[in-house]
């Protein structure tokens, strides 16, 4: 495994390739998540490929990279895919996922090297980026916060009182990116907590926000680089309107991926969507 | 032991840039100096006492030095599962204090009342648990906490009950000290608070030992198992509740070592104050108040 101080290559983060890794992890690990994982494929490809600065190996307390919160720790694999992608783990972490004594679980964890946050508990990310952004801000450090949050998590309370502290103190080096998938781990988002317009309730915290295709890898990444240019004081989202399960035909709006593991049949399907040649 | 807490605040930040003071809208006179004096390093979170864990997590990730500040039925019982994942699991530098711990808040019921902080954290892995009985111990507690690269949580119970000590006590970590000696076969050990109501009914009998415990976690198991291999009797005395605090840990240790020695465990037994009152009364009301002690000793001295 490399080490911080050896300088990482920028990779393609081709969102076909990253889903592969996700399906080989959830194949190897027999385990569950995998719609939510795919649904913030572009989301990252589009952070690692370009948006995040600096050696995301390297210590929290550096002054000279960005920071990736993953508040909703249930994408976790998709991290995983493009750390892998990175070289900050290894093809035997993939294949030994969930493993007896490895340390990679189902959810983030800031044990993990790139890994900045411990967010399996849904709701408290959001918070402890909102504490990175502060303390960039409070060491005048060009550092930014990339938080990605899921919209079911956006049921939990602390999520709301972010978002206050972070138009409140102005952190506009903080983006959120909230991905809008529309589904929860009972339901859609419309049955179980409705969530309403989530760019009139960013707007109305005092948030600049955009509203994007979450898989569309250009408007994505236009609608970040037109952010990061406006230092307005503003805190920063990005609604990412995504599709959960998004590229693999009979897991996309299927909610039902949340939680149903591979069997060889499907491991199978998916992989031959996403051209394992 | 208020204005000590306010100078040793001042003093941590004006020693430390690292230094941060976050409070949930909560402090009022306390901060007075605070404010005036290091008044960048002061951030009001609002009445948002999740997030302000959080936030303080994520300061301390990038070198700072929390210092959160809430009453103890909100930091730490209300963000218990923050405290947990976001700053123990880490390992991360963050001073909790937990202010009017105990029945201080007499007359505003339940709400602001905390018997459980001490239980809950006891179970959390890696935070020092700390809990001064006289301006004293305070600064020995907040020296330790501000020196170790670590969470810790400071109970800030009731702070007008006189000086214990003359001097800021000179002990190891998790020591207990002794503040009065004698020969009789039954001791108390007590803690915050209650120190000073052990002294006084101590006093009254002249040979009772009194032991005070400013640190729940880490504690010095030998030195209690060896303090009460000479007793028949050991009283435990906490503004807390008698489950999953001192008279816990008393009760786990001397078991655990085989020492043959009753506990007496006194605190708050299982039931909240429904009345309101002074602190005195609600003391009383909790059979904390020093009649109540007295009593256990007398009975404890007959057994």
């Amino acid at each position: 495994m490399p080490t911080a101080g050896q300088p990482i290559a920028r990779r393609s983060f081709e969102p076909k390739a990253l889903r592969r890794s996700v399906i080989r992890m959830a194949y190897a690990g027999s385990t569950v998540h995998i719609g939510c994982a795919f649904s913030i494929i572009e989301i990252l490809a589009v952070l690692y490929r370009k948006h995040l600065q600096g050696d995301c190996r390297k210590p929290a307390h550096c002054t000279d990279r960005d920071y990736l919160v993953l508040s909703k720790g249930h994408g976790i694999m998709a991290q995983y895919a493009c750390l892998h992608e990175l070289g900050v783990l290894g093809d035997q972490d993939l294949d030994a996922y969930f493993g007896d004594g490895t340390r990679l679980k189902g959810l983030s964890e800031a044990h993990v090297p790139g890994c900045d946050v411990t967010a399996g508990t849904l709701g408290h990310g959001l918070s402890v980026g909102v504490g990175l952004a502060l303390a960039a801000k409070r060491r005048r450090t060009a550092q930014r916060v990339f938080a990605i949050v899921g919209d079911g998590e956006m049921n939990e309370g602390p999520i709301w009182e972010a978002m206050l502290f972070a138009s409140h103190f102005k952190l506009d080096n903080l983006f959120v990116i909230v991905d809008e998938n529309r589904f929860q781990a009972m339901g859609s988002t419309d049955e179980v907590m409705a969530l309403g317009s989530l760019s009139a309730k960013f707007e109305s915290f005092g948030f600049d926000v955009r509203e994007v295709d979450g898989h569309d890898e250009s408007a994505l990444d236009a609608a970040l680089e037109a952010l990061e240019t406006h230092r307005d004081g503003r805190a920063k989202a990005v609604i990412a309107r995504t599709v959960k399960g998004r590229g693999v035909s009979f897991m996309e709006d299927d909610n039902k991926w949340h939680y149903t593991r591979l069997t060889e049949a499907t491991y199978l399907a998916a992989m031959q969507e996403l051209g394992d040649g | 032991m208020r204005p000590t807490f306010s100078r040793l605040l001042t003093a941590a930040a004006q020693a430390d840039e690292r230094v941060l003071l976050l409070t949930g809208d909560h402090g009022y006179a306390l901060f007075d100096e605070f404010r005036s004096k290091c008044a960048d390093r002061y951030i009001n979170c609002g009445v948002a006492e999740q997030n302000m864990v959080g936030v303080a997590a994520g300061l301390a990730k990038a070198g700072f030095r929390p210092i959160v500040y809430g009453l103890g039925a909100f930091v730490p019982l209300r963000v218990l599962e923050q405290v947990k994942m976001d700053i123990c699991y880490e390992k991360l530098p963050v001073v909790l204090i937990g202010d009017g711990a105990g029945v201080v808040y007499s007359t505003l019921g339940a709400s602001h009342q905390c018997a459980e902080d001490v239980a809950a954290l006891r179970a959390v892995p890696h935070i020092r648990i700390h809990s001064p009985a006289d301006r004293f111990e305070l600064a020995y507690c907040f020296t330790e906490m501000l020196d170790g690269e670590r969470p810790s949580y400071l109970r800030f119970g009731k702070a007008d009950c006189g000086d214990i000590h003359t001097g800021v006590p000179d002990v190891a970590p998790g020591d207990m000290i002794p503040v009065r000696h004698g020969d009789a076969h039954v001791g108390i050990v007590a803690t915050g608070s209650m120190v000073s109501s052990a002294v006084k009914v101590a006093d009254e009998f002249g040979n009772i030992p009194v032991w005070s415990a400013p640190s729940i976690v880490p504690f010095n198991h030998d030195q209690l198992a060896e303090a009460c291999r000479k007793l028949r009797q050991v009283i435990t005395l906490e503004e807390h509740s008698i489950a999953g605090g001192l008279g816990s840990l008393v009760s786990e240790t001397i078991a655990e070592a085989g020492v043959g020695c009753r506990v007496r465990r006194m605190g708050i037994d299982g039931k909240f104050s429904e009345l309101c009152g002074s602190w005195n009364y609600l003391l009383a009301y909790h059979g904390l108040a020093v009649e109540d002690i007295r009593r256990t000793v007398v009975a404890a001295l007959a057994a």
